[in-house]
C-alpha cells in the first residue's frame, strides 16, 4: 500500500534466492483480485505505510485485518511463512499475530532511545531454534544487517510476556557486538529489551524482525570487519525459500 | 472575449507608469516595470484588457525561476558548445539522460529550494526532494538515489531578531529531507554540509537524483500529439505554493509568516505510489510525454510541453481536482502544489492508465487536449478566461545585465602564527563545526533502501565508519557497473576567486569520483547566486560559468542539466557565489571501487600529486578567522595524468583504500582514514614541499590524494606512477598515530583520541 517501500529489495532478494515473487497490492486482495492461497509464503516489506504518521503500521495493520483477517489466519495456521520486515513487523505486531499468544496485541514498538531515525550497520544473532532456518543461517553467529527505522524498541505488555517469550525460543534474533555478544548503543541501535531485535509466534511460522536482512544480499555492499561466510540475506533467504518449498 | 462570471478583466492598456508598477505589486506579479509596459503594448495590439489568469500566467513564465532571464544569455554562451560526451538528452528536457549501457540511460538533475527553505524550512527542504524526484520521473526513470548539498547560517551564533533560530533552520532542513526521503523510499546517498555567515539568512538547499530508464522507455517533456489529452494526476491542487516562483525571483526582505503561503506542502505519501502508478503506465507504453508541476504549476508545465512539442491546448480548469472549494481560476492555474503529473495520453490508452491509477489509489483527471495553433485557451464555467499566444506567454525577455570583473589582487593571506602545539589546533579543527563528521546528520537518512548501494555515505566497520568520497550504486542487478555520485561546493573559495574557486570545486567533484574508482562521466551544475543586478554578482556569475564549461571541455565532459538561483539577498546581505556541482562517474566493475577507510596495518601510505602549501580559501583559515585573498593553484594537465594512470592503478587491483586531499587538508585525509578502521599512521612529510608544518598539514590545493597499497603492489605501483609526482610518506599502525617533519615529531598520540573530537563535533550545534 502506499509508504510501502522496501519491496523492491526483497522482491530481488526472493528472486535471487530461486523463488518466483510476486507483488501484491493490499488493494488486490481488498478486491479480491488476487488469493492468498496461491502463494507459499507471505513477505511484509518495510517503509513507512500510510506516513507513520499515527503509530507505525496501525493503519496497514486495520487495513489487512479488513480485507484478510480469515485468510491470513488459514495461511498461518497451514503452516506457511509469513515475515514482517520493520514496518512489516510493527504491522504482524499490531494485528497480533506476533508474538501471537492468545492473538492479542502483546508487544508495541516504540520510539528509538535516540529519538531519531537511525540508519546504520550493525550485527544480529539468531538466538533461537526455527523451523525456517535450518541449514544456512547459523544459531548464533554474528550477522553484518543493515537497519533503518525510528520505531524499532520493543515494548511488552507484562514482564511475564517477555519470560514466557524467552522460555518458549520465540525470541528469534539479537542485536549483537560483532564478537556475538549483547552490545549497548550503537550495537543495539534503539535501545530495545534484552537487545531483541525479532520474534516469532509459538509455532515459529510467523516471523518479525527491525533489521533488513533483504538489503544485504550483494556481496560487492562494502563494509570491513568480520565478513563470515555469506551475508545475512543470502543465508536468511535461502533458508527461507527451503522451508516454502514445502507448500 | 466577452465578460463573464469567471471572466475577471484587468485594465492595464490605459495605465499609467506608476499605475503599472503598483498593479505588479497588488497582484503579486513580481514584474518590473520594463516588463509591464510590454505586456501593455502587447494588449495594446491586441486592442483589449487582459484577464486576471493571463496576468498571472505571463508573470509565472516571465519571472526568473521560469526563463531564466538574467542567465539565458550566459548559460546558452558557455555550455551549448560543449561536448556531449555520452549524453542522450543534454539541456533538453527537465533532466539530463546519459547511456549507461547498451539497454539502459542514467537520468540526473539538481535544483535548489532556496527561497521556500528560507522562510519554511522543513516544508522547503521536503518539497526540494519532492520536486527533484518528479524531474527524475518524467523522463520515465525510476529513481535510484538522492543527493543533497545544504549550506547553513551560523548555528552556534547567538539567535538574531526577526529571523528563524540557526538551529531551527539546520535541524528542519534535515527534519524535511529526512521524512520525505525515508517515506518515498529513495536513498540519499551523498552531498555536502557547509556553513557560514552569509547563509544566516539565506540557507541553501541543491536538491539532486539520479534515476535509471530503459532507453526504449525515456519519456520526453512534451506533448507533440493533436488530439492527445492532458491528464493531471497525482495530488490534488490547493492554495499552498501560489506565488512561490515570482517570489523566488525577490530579494528576501525579514522573514515573515506572511510569506509562507508560497512554500508547498509536501506529501511523500502520496508521491511513492504515484511513482509506481507513472512508471508502470509508462513501460507499458501508454504516455505520449509528460512533465512534472513544480515552479509555476500548471502554467508552466501545460505551456512549455505545447511549445517543446509545436501544439497548443483547450484547458478546462473546473475539470482539476482540487484540495479545496473556492480557488480562482487564476490561482488554479498557477498552483505549485506537490506530487502532481500532467500526462500526454492517447485517448484509446486511458482505459488501461485507469486501471494502473486504480490500483495504486491514485486520482487523476481529464483536464484538456491537444490541439493545432498558436494560442493556449483556457476555459472555466464553459467562458474563456485565457486565450495568448503561446510563444509569447512563455519564451519570455533574456537580459544581458551589466556586470564588472573583479580587480587582479596580490594580496596574500596573513600568514597564521605557528601553534606550539600542532596537535592541540587539529583536535580543535576536528571537532569545528568545518572539520568534524556529518554522521550525526547522515544517518537519519536512509542510505540502504532499495539493497543497491555499494558505497554508502560512510565506509568503514560497522559503527565506526568514516565519510566516503563518492557513494556507489549498482542501478542494474544483472550490470557490475555502478554509478558514482557526489556533489558540493567550494564557495569560500569561489568568494575569493570566481574563476579559481570554480575550478576547486570542479576538482573536489571529479578526484571525489576519480579516488573511488569511477570514470567522471557526467555534470550538472545547481548556480546559487546574489542579487544579478549587482554588476559585482552577475561578473563572478559570469565567471563561474565560463570556468565550468572550460574545466569540462578539457575532459570532454557534457553539463546535461542545471539550475540557476539568483536573489539569494536578505536586507542587503547577499550569499557568497556559491555553484554546487554534482557529478556522476562510472564504476566499471563495482567489486573493484576503492572506499576511504584503512585496510590493513603494515601497509604503505603514499600521497600522489605535486605537494602544495597554499592555505589560501582553506577550512583552516576559516577556522582561524583569517581572510584570504588568493588560492592555490589547480593543475588540469596533472589531473589528466592522474586520473589514467590511477584508474588503471585501481582496476589491477593495487590500491587498499584512497581518500582525496580537500576540505582540512592532508591532515583531514589522513585522520578519516584511519577513522573508519580505528588504524593509525606513522608518516614523516619532510619530502612533501619547503612549506611550514601547518601549511603541508591543512592546504587544500592541487589534486592530490593519499592512497593505501600493499607492499607485495609497490613495485608495480611505482612502475605505473613514474614521471608522476609521488611520495611514499609512510605506513599505517595498529592504531598510534605519529607525524614526523624534517626531523621533529609534530604529533604522537592514538587514533580515538583524534576521532573522539571529530565525533561530537556536529552534536554542538546540530
Amino acid at each position: 500500500m502506499e509508504g510501502t517501500n522496501n519491496e523492491f529489495e526483497a522482491f530481488n532478494a526472493f528472486l535471487e534466492s530461486g523463488c518466483e515473487p510476486h507483488y501484491v497490492h493490499l488493494n488486490q486482495l481488498k478486491r479480491r483480485e488476487v488469493s492468498l492461497e496461491d502463494f507459499s509464503g507471505l513477505f511484509l516489506p518495510g517503509g513507512f505505510s500510510a506516513g507513520d504518521y499515527i503509530r507505525a503500521g496501525a493503519i496497514f495493520a486495520n487495513r489487512l485485518r479488513n480485507s484478510s483477517f480469515i485468510d491470513l489466519v488459514n495461511f498461518i495456521d497451514s503452516g506457511k511463512p509469513v515475515i514482517g520486515v520493520c514496518n512489516g513487523f510493527q504491522i504482524l505486531s499490531e494485528m497480533g499475530f506476533l508474538p501471537g499468544l492468545d492473538k492479542k496485541r502483546a508487544i508495541a514498538l516504540d520510539h528509538n532511545d535516540s529519538n531519531r531515525y537511525e540508519c546504520r550497520f550493525t550485527y544480529i544473532r539468531r538466538t533461537s531454534k526455527s523451523p525456517v532456518f535450518r541449514n544456512n543461517l547459523k544459531l548464533n553467529n554474528p550477522y553484518v544487517v543493515p537497519v533503518a527505522h525510528a520505531e524499532g524498541k520493543i515494548r511488552f505488555d507484562a514482564e511475564s510476556t517477555l519470560e514466557k517469550l524467552i522460555d518458549s525460543g520465540q525470541v528469534l534474533f539479537k542485536y549483537s557486538t560483532p564478537d556475538g555478544l549483547d552490545g549497548d548503543y550503537p550495537w543495539n541501535p534503539n535501545g530495545t529489551t534484552e537487545s531483541i531485535s525479532g520474534l516469532s509466534n509459538t509455532e515459529g511460522n510467523v516471523i518479525g524482525l527491525m533489521p533488513h536482512p533483504e538489503r544485504l544480499m550483494d556481496d560487492n555492499i562494502r563494509y570491513s570487519g568480520n565478513h563470515g561466510e555469506t551475508t545475512i540475506g543470502k543465508a536468511f533467504f535461502s533458508d527461507l525459500k527451503d522451508y516454502m518449498s514445502a507448500f | 472575449m466577452p465578460k463573464g462570471k469567471y471572466r475577471v478583466e484587468i485594465p492595464l492598456t490605459r495605465s499609467t507608469v506608476s499605475e503599472l508598477s503598483s498593479l505588479s505589486s497588488n497582484l503579486a506579479l513580481g514584474l518590473d516595470l520594463e516588463e509591464m509596459q510590454r505586456l501593455q503594448h502587447y494588449f495594446k495590439t491586441m486592442g483589449r484588457e487582459p484577464t486576471d489568469i493571463e496576468l498571472q500566467a505571463m508573470a509565472q513564465a516571465w519571472s526568473e525561476h521560469c526563463c531564466y532571464k538574467s542567465s539565458k544569455f550566459y548559460l546558452k554562451r558557455y555550455f551549448s558548445g560543449l561536448s556531449r560526451g555520452n549524453a542522450i538528452l543534454a539541456m533538453e528536457d527537465d533532466a539530463g539522460v546519459v547511456e549507461f549501457d547498451q539497454d539502459h540511460a542514467y537520468v540526473i538533475k539538481m535544483e535548489s529550494h532556496n527561497h521556500p527553505s528560507a522562510i519554511e524550512p522543513y516544508g522547503g527542504a521536503a518539497t526540494g526532494v519532492g520536486g527533484i524526484l518528479r524531474d527524475i520521473l518524467c523522463m520515465g526513470a525510476q529513481p535510484v538515489a538522492l543527493l543533497d548539498s545544504i549550506f547553513l547560517g551560523e548555528t552556534w551564533k547567538k539567535h538574531e531578531q526577526g529571523a528563524l533560530s540557526q538551529r531551527f533552520i539546520f535541524e528542519n532542513i534535515v527534519g524535511g529531507i529526512r521524512d520525505y526521503g525515508n517515506r518515498v523510499g529513495i536513498p540519499n546517498v551523498a552531498g555536502s554540509v557547509d556553513f557560514d555567515s552569509t547563509f544566516n539568512r539565506n540557507p541553501l538547499v541543491n536538491a539532486g537524483c539520479v534515476g535509471i530508464v530503459r532507453k526504449d522507455s525515456i519519456s520526453r517533456s512534451r506533448a507533440s500529439n493533436v488530439g492527445d489529452v492532458f491528464v493531471l494526476c497525482g495530488g490534488g491542487t490547493g492554495r499552498d505554493g501560489i506565488h512561490g516562483v515570482n517570489f523566488a525571483s525577490e530579494n528576501m526582505k525579514d522573514s515573515s509568516s506572511s510569506n509562507r503561503g508560497v512554500v508547498q506542502l509536501g506529501n511523500p505519501i502520496v508521491k511513492e505510489p504515484l511513482i509506481h502508478a507513472v512508471l508502470e503506465a509508462n513501460e507499458a507504453g501508454l504516455i505520449s510525454g509528460m512533465k512534472d508541476l513544480g515552479g509555476g504549476g500548471l502554467s508552466s508545465s501545460v505551456g512549455e510541453m505545447c511549445l517543446a512539442g509545436g501544439v497548443s491546448a483547450v484547458i478546462d480548469l473546473d475539470r482539476v481536482i482540487l484540495k479545496e472549494d473556492g480557488l480562482e481560476p487564476w490561482e488554479i492555474w498557477v498552483s505549485e502544489s506537490q506530487e502532481r503529473m500532467l500526462l500526454a495520453v492517447n485517448p484509446s490508452n486511458l482505459e488501461r492508465i485507469s486501471k494502473i491509477f486504480s490500483l495504486w489509489d491514485v486520482s487523476y483527471s481529464i483536464i484538456g487536449k491537444i490541439v493545432e495553433g498558436k494560442n493556449l485557451i483556457i476555459r472555466y464555467g464553459g467562458e474563456v478566461v485565457l486565450d495568448l499566444d503561446l510563444e509569447f506567454l512563455t519564451s519570455g525577455p533574456v537580459y544581458c545585465r551589466n556586470y564588472t570583473l573583479p580587480e587582479k589582487k596580490s594580496r596574500d593571506y596573513v600568514l597564521p602564527s605557528e601553534p606550539d602545539n600542532i596537535l592541540d589546533l587539529i583536535l580543535s579543527f576536528l571537532k569545528s563545526p568545518y572539520g568534524c563528521s556529518r554522521e550525526a546528520i547522515l544517518r537519519q537518512y536512509d542510505h540502504t533502501v532499495r539493497g543497491s548501494t555499494i558505497i554508502r555515505p560512510i565506509s568503514g566497520k560497522p559503527n565506526y565508519e568514516t565519510h566516503s568520497d563518492a557513494a556507489v550504486i549498482r542501478p542494474v542487478r544483472s550490470s557490475m557497473k555502478g554509478l558514482a555520485l557526489t556533489s558540493g561546493s567550494k564557495f569560500d573559495m569561489v568568494a575569493v576567486d570566481p574563476v579559481g574557486g570554480t575550478y576547486a570545486t570542479m576538482f573536489e567533484a571529479f578526484m571525489n569520483l576519480l579516488v573511488t574508482g569511477a570514470r567522471p562521466d557526467s555534470v550538472v551544475d545547481c548556480l546559487n547566486f546574489g542579487n544579478p543586478q549587482n554588476p559585482a554578482i552577475m561578473g563572478s556569475f559570469i565567471q563561474v560559468a565560463s570556468s565550468i564549461s572550460e574545466f569540462c571541455s578539457s575532459f570532454n565532459l557534457p553539463v546535461v542539466a542545471g539550475n540557476v538561483s539568483l536573489y539569494n539577498e536578505t536586507n542587503g546581505l547577499n550569499i557568497k557565489p556559491t555553484p554546487t556541482i554534482m557529478m556522476v562517474g562510472i564504476v566499471e566493475d563495482i567489486s573493484k571501487a576503492v572506499t576511504t577507510d584503512f585496510k590493513k596495518p603494515g601497509n604503505s601510505i603514499y600521497i600522489l600529486g605535486t605537494p602544495d602549501g597554499n592555505l589560501g580559501g582553506s577550512q583552516l583559515l576559516k577556522f582561524q578567522g583569517i581572510e584570504s585573498h588568493n588560492l592555490p593553484w589547480y593543475d588540469i594537465s596533472e589531473l589528466k595524468s592522474l586520473s589514467s594512470r590511477y584508474l588503471e592503478a585501481v582496476s589491477s587491483g593495487l590500491i587498499e583504500s584512497a581518500h582525496d586531499v580537500s576540505s582540512g587538508g592532508l591532515i583531514q585525509t589522513l585522520c578519516e582514514m584511519g577513522f573508519g578502521s580505528l588504524t593509525g599512521f606513522d608518516v614523516d612529510i619532510s619530502q612533501l614541499g619547503g612549506f611550514r608544518t601547518i601549511a603541508k598539514l591543512f592546504s587544500e590545493g592541487g589534486c592530490r590524494m593519499a592512497i593505501e597499497c600493499s607492499p607485495d603492489n609497490e613495485e608495480k605501483l611505482a612502475a605505473l606512477f613514474k614521471d608522476f609526482p609521488i611520495f611514499k610518506i609512510g605506513m599505517v599502525t595498529e592504531g598510534r598515530v605519529r607525524i614526523e617533519d624534517c626531523g621533529l615529531e609534530i604529533i604522537n598520540t592514538e587514533i580515538m583520541e583524534l576521532r573522539k573530537p571529530w565525533d561530537s563535533g556536529m552534536e554542538l550545534i546540530y
